[in-house]
C-alpha cells in the first residue's frame, strides 16, 4: 500500500516541462538554442570569406547538482572554435560532457576568415534531489518546503532591484518546488536595509517584490499564485548596522499565503 | 503702539554645502527686535503643593512655547522683580523699563484650581504705553487642561507680536508613528512631546501620517497583519474611517492639498514594477496618474496653490527632486547633485522644499532646504545619525524631524535655519513626524476687557471670590 508514502522531487523532468511551457511566447525565457539535426552543408564560396556560423546547445538543460549534461555545436565557416568557462579550444564541431556546481552560460565563439560568431547555452543546476514528504495540502508542503530552503530568499545589491544571474538561478529553482504545489498561494515580501530613506525604500521594496514575481511567471508560475507586498525596512531579518546585516535585509523573501 | 516687532524675513545666508556644517545660518535670529519678560503665574490663593505644582507646570510650558516660537529675547527671570503678579494693578512700569531689564512687553497672570474646575487669568502688556494687549480667562475641567492653555496663551501672544507673521505653533500637534512591538501605530502628540496618545491601534504597521487642512483626519498607509497589501486610510481624530481605493497592493507617502480638495499619493499600476504620483479626490474617486514613467516615484508634496507637485523619483538614476504640474506636464529636476533625496515637504510660503537628502560625500542623510527658484541649497542639520522626514511647521519658522543621534529613532523639532533642536520623544522609536496646520482659536475662551480685569482685580483685592461668579 502507498499510504504515508514518500517519493523524490524528480527534479529534472519537472524541470523539462516548465521549461517547456516557459518558452511559450515569453521574454527571456532560460532555453536552450536549438540543436540542428544534422550539420549543415558547407558550400565553398570563392570571395568574399564568408562569416562563420556557431551554435551551441545543452542536453539536458537542468541538471541537479553533480550531475551531468552534454554540451553540443556545430560550426560553420571557422577556422576554430573556442567554448569559455575553461573548455577552451574545440574541434569545429562536437560534442562535451561537463558538470558545473552552479548554473553556467557557455559561450561557444567560432573565428573564420569571414569574422567571428558566438553562440551560447546555460545549463541551469539546482539542487540535488530532496526528500519532501506529502503532507495533507500543498500549502504545508510548500511552508515545508520554504522552511527547509528549497524556496529560497533572492538578495538584491544596495539600492537596486534587478534580478542577478545567480538571483535568476535560485528563482529558477524555487519555480521548480512552487510548481510542484500548485494549491498554495506565495506572498513575495519586498524588504530593504536601513540606510535608505522609510518612502523610497517602502518603493524599492515594492519594485524587488515585483521582480522577483515577474520572472516566476516568466518561468511559468501562474500570477494568480503570486502576490506582492513591500515591508521596505520595517523588518529587518537581521540586526545591526554593517553590510553583513544590510546585505542579508535587502532581500525578496516568500511566506506561504494562508 | 509698538506691536509690529518682528520682520520674519527668510533671507538664507547662501553657504557652501563644502563649508563647515556648523556654519550654516538661514535666517537673521528673529530675537533682536522684541524683549519679553514672562512672570511666572501665580495662584490667585494660598496655594498648596498641588496648585503650585500645577502652577510651575504651566510656567514651564509657556516658557518654552515662547521661547521656542523664536521671536522673542525673554531675559532671565533672576532679573525680575521680586514681587508677583497676579493683576494688572500689581504691575508697576517703571520696575520692567530699568536697564538690566528695559522689556518691551510683559507677560504675567493667576490661576486657580478647583476640584472639578481650573482656570487660568492671563495678560500681556505692553510696557513701554501700559497698554494692555492681551487678558484671556481660560475655563478648563481640569488642571491637567493647564498645558493646552499655555500653548493657546503663547500663540496668541505670537500672533499679536508677530504682526501676523505666525499665528503661533504650540497647538498645532505633530503626529508620528510608534514602534510597538511587531507594530506601528499613528500617534499624534503636542509639539514638545508632551500629551501623547495612539490614534491608531489596528496591530498593523502604518505608515506616513499625514494631516488634512482641517486638522481634523489622517491619512496613512496601513498594512494589517495577515493581510499581503498597504492600503490608503483616512481616519478622524474624533473617529471614522475611509478606505481609499488604490490601483494595487502598494501605496505610500500620502499628501492631502492645501485647499482641502485632493490627495496625492505614491501607487503602482498592477501590471507594472515602478510607484508612480496618483492624485485623487479626498473621497478617492477621479484616480489620475501624473507621473507615468519608468523608475520609481513616490513622497508627494503639493505646492502651497496646489498648481505643483513636488515628488522623488529614481528614473536618472538615484532618488532625486523633482517637480511637476499638477496636471503631470511639465516634470523638471529641482537639483542636480545626486546623491539620494527623500521626503520633500514645500514650505508654507512655497518659497522652499525641506527634504532629507544623502549628499554624494556622504554616508548619512541630513536635512536640507532648496529654494525652488533659484536652486540653492542650505544644510540644516549635521552631527551625529541619520536625519530625515523633515515636515515644515504651519509658520513655516519651524520643522520636526527624525534623528537616530541619540541610538534609536527619534522626533526633533528645531528652527527653519537649524539651529535650538529639542528632542521631544525619547522612549521606543519615532518615526514619520507631520506638523499639523495652523489651529483656530478656540471659541470657549473670554476675552477680558481691560475694564473687566480691573474690575475683577478690584473685587479680588476686595476680599471677594471670583469662583462664584465664574462657575457657569
Amino acid at each position: 500500500m502507498m499510504k504515508n508514502k514518500t517519493f523524490y522531487l524528480s527534479v529534472s523532468l519537472c524541470v523539462v516541462a516548465m521549461l517547456g511551457v516557459s518558452s511559450c511566447g515569453r521574454k527571456q525565457p532560460p532555453v536552450v538554442a536549438p540543436v540542428p539535426e544534422s550539420p549543415p552543408v558547407q558550400v565553398e564560396k570563392p570571395a568574399p570569406e564568408p562569416a562563420p556560423t556557431v551554435s551551441i546547445g545543452a542536453s539536458p538543460a537542468t541538471i541537479e547538482r553533480e550531475n551531468q549534461t552534454t554540451l553540443r555545436w556545430q560550426s560553420s565557416n571557422a577556422t576554430s572554435v573556442v567554448i569559455d568557462n575553461g573548455i577552451g579550444n574545440v574541434e569545429k564541431s562536437g560534442s562535451i560532457v561537463v558538470s558545473p556546481l552552479e548554473s553556467t552560460t557557455y559561450t561557444a565563439t567560432a573565428t573564420g576568415a569571414g569574422g567571428d560568431a558566438k553562440s551560447s547555452t546555460r545549463v541551469t543546476v539546482v539542487p540535488k534531489s530532496v526528500e519532501v514528504a506529502v503532507t495533507s495540502t500543498d500549502l504545508d508542503s510548500l511552508k515545508r518546503a520554504i522552511d527547509e530552503g528549497l524556496v529560497k530568499p533572492i538578495f538584491f545589491p544596495y539600492d537596486k532591484a534587478e534580478l542577478t544571474d545567480e538571483s535568476k538561478t535560485v528563482l529558477e529553482a524555487n519555480a521548480q518546488v512552487i510548481q510542484k504545489f500548485v494549491q498554495a498561494n506565495l506572498v513575495i515580501e519586498g524588504h530593504c536595509d536601513e540606510r535608505g530613506t522609510e518612502e523610497y525604500n517602502l518603493a524599492l521594496g515594492d519594485r524587488r517584490a515585483q521582480v522577483v514575481k515577474d520572472y516566476l511567471v516568466q518561468l511559468g508560475v501562474s500570477g494568480g499564485r503570486l502576490e506582492t507586498i513591500s515591508l521596505g525596512e520595517e523588518r529587518p531579518f537581521v540586526e545591526g548596522s554593517n553590510e553583513s546585516a544590510f546585505s542579508q535585509n535587502r532581500r525578496a523573501h516568500f511566506i506561504v499565503k494562508r | 503702539m509698538k506691536r509690529i516687532l518682528v520682520i520674519c524675513c527668510l533671507a538664507f545666508v547662501e553657504t557652501l554645502l563644502q563649508a563647515q556644517q556648523s556654519d550654516i545660518v538661514i535666517y537673521p535670529s528673529p530675537r533682536e527686535d522684541t524683549k519679553l519678560a514672562v512672570v511666572s503665574f501665580v495662584p490667585r490663593t494660598v496655594a498648596t503643593a498641588d496648585v503650585q505644582s500645577v502652577a510651575d507646570n504651566f510656567n514651564q510650558v509657556l516658557l518654552e512655547d515662547l521661547e521656542f516660537s523664536a521671536f522673542f529675547e525673554i531675559p532671565s527671570k533672576s532679573f525680575y522683580p521680586l514681587k508677583p503678579l497676579r493683576f494688572p494693578v500689581d504691575v508697576n512700569f517703571d520696575n520692567w523699563q530699568v536697564p538690566t531689564l528695559d522689556v518691551d512687553f510683559l507677560i504675567f497672570g493667576n490661576l486657580q484650581v478647583d476640584r472639578s474646575l481650573a482656570m487660568v487669568e492671563a495678560y500681556l502688556y505692553d510696557v513701554k504705553t501700559h497698554q494692555q494687549v492681551l487678558g484671556k480667562r481660560y475655563t478648563i475641567p481640569d488642571s491637567s487642561f493647564v498645558q493646552r492653555v499655555a500653548h493657546e496663551f503663547a500663540d496668541q501672544v505670537v500672533f499679536q507680536l508677530s504682526a501676523g507673521t505666525s499665528q503661533g505653533v504650540a497647538r498645532a500637534q505633530i503626529a508620528f508613528t510608534s514602534l510597538k512591538g511587531e507594530s506601528k501605530e499613528v500617534h499624534v502628540m503636542d509639539y514638545d512631546g508632551r500629551n501623547q496618545r495612539s490614534v491608531t491601534a489596528n496591530g498593523g504597521i502604518n505608515k506616513f501620517p499625514a494631516w488634512s487642512f482641517d486638522n481634523e483626519k489622517l491619512a496613512f498607509v496601513t498594512t494589517l497583519p495577515g493581510t499581503a497589501k498597504w492600503e490608503l486610510w483616512v481616519q478622524g481624530l474624533q473617529g471614522g474611517r475611509t478606505v481609499l481605493p488604490v490601483p494595487s497592493s502598494y501605496v505610500s507617502s500620502p499628501a492631502f492639498s492645501s485647499d482641502g480638495k485632493m490627495i496625492a499619493f505614491s501607487g503602482r499600476r498592477p501590471e507594472r514594477q515602478d510607484a508612480e504620483i496618483y492624485v485623487a479626490d479626498v473621497d478617492g474617486v477621479e484616480l489620475r496618474n501624473l507621473s507615468n514613467h519608468p523608475g520609481i516615484d513616490t513622497s508627494p508634496t503639493w505646492s502651497p496653490t496646489t498648481q505643483q507637485i513636488a515628488f522623488i523619483s529614481d528614473r536618472s538614476g538615484s532618488p532625486q527632486l523633482w517637480v511637476m504640474d499638477v496636471d503631470g506636464s511639465n516634470v523638471q529636476r529641482l537639483m542636480k547633485e545626486g546623491g539620494h533625496c527623500d521626503s520633500p515637504d514645500w514650505s508654507p510660503d512655497g518659497r522652499f522644499i525641506v527634504y532629507s537628502w544623502q549628499a554624494p560625500t556622504q554616508w548619512k542623510h541630513d536635512i536640507y532646504v532648496i529654494e525652488v527658484a533659484t536652486g540653492k541649497i542650505f544644510q540644516l542639520s549635521s552631527g551625529r545619525g541619520d536625519n530625515e522626514s523633515p515636515h515644515w511647521s504651519p509658520d513655516g519658522r519651524h520643522i520636526v524631524y527624525q534623528s537616530t543621534r541619540t541610538g534609536t529613532k527619534q522626533i526633533f523639532v528645531m528652527n527653519a535655519d537649524g539651529n535650538n533642536s529639542r528632542q521631544v520623544t525619547r522612549y521606543g522609536a519615532n518615526d514619520s513626524p507631520a506638523w499639523a496646520g495652523y489651529v483656530a482659536i478656540e471659541e470657549t475662551i473670554e476675552e477680558v476687557s481691560d475694564e473687566e480685569t480691573e474690575g475683577l482685580a478690584e473685587k479680588m483685592q476686595e476680599g471677594e471670590g471670583l469662583q462664584e461668579a465664574e462657575r457657569p
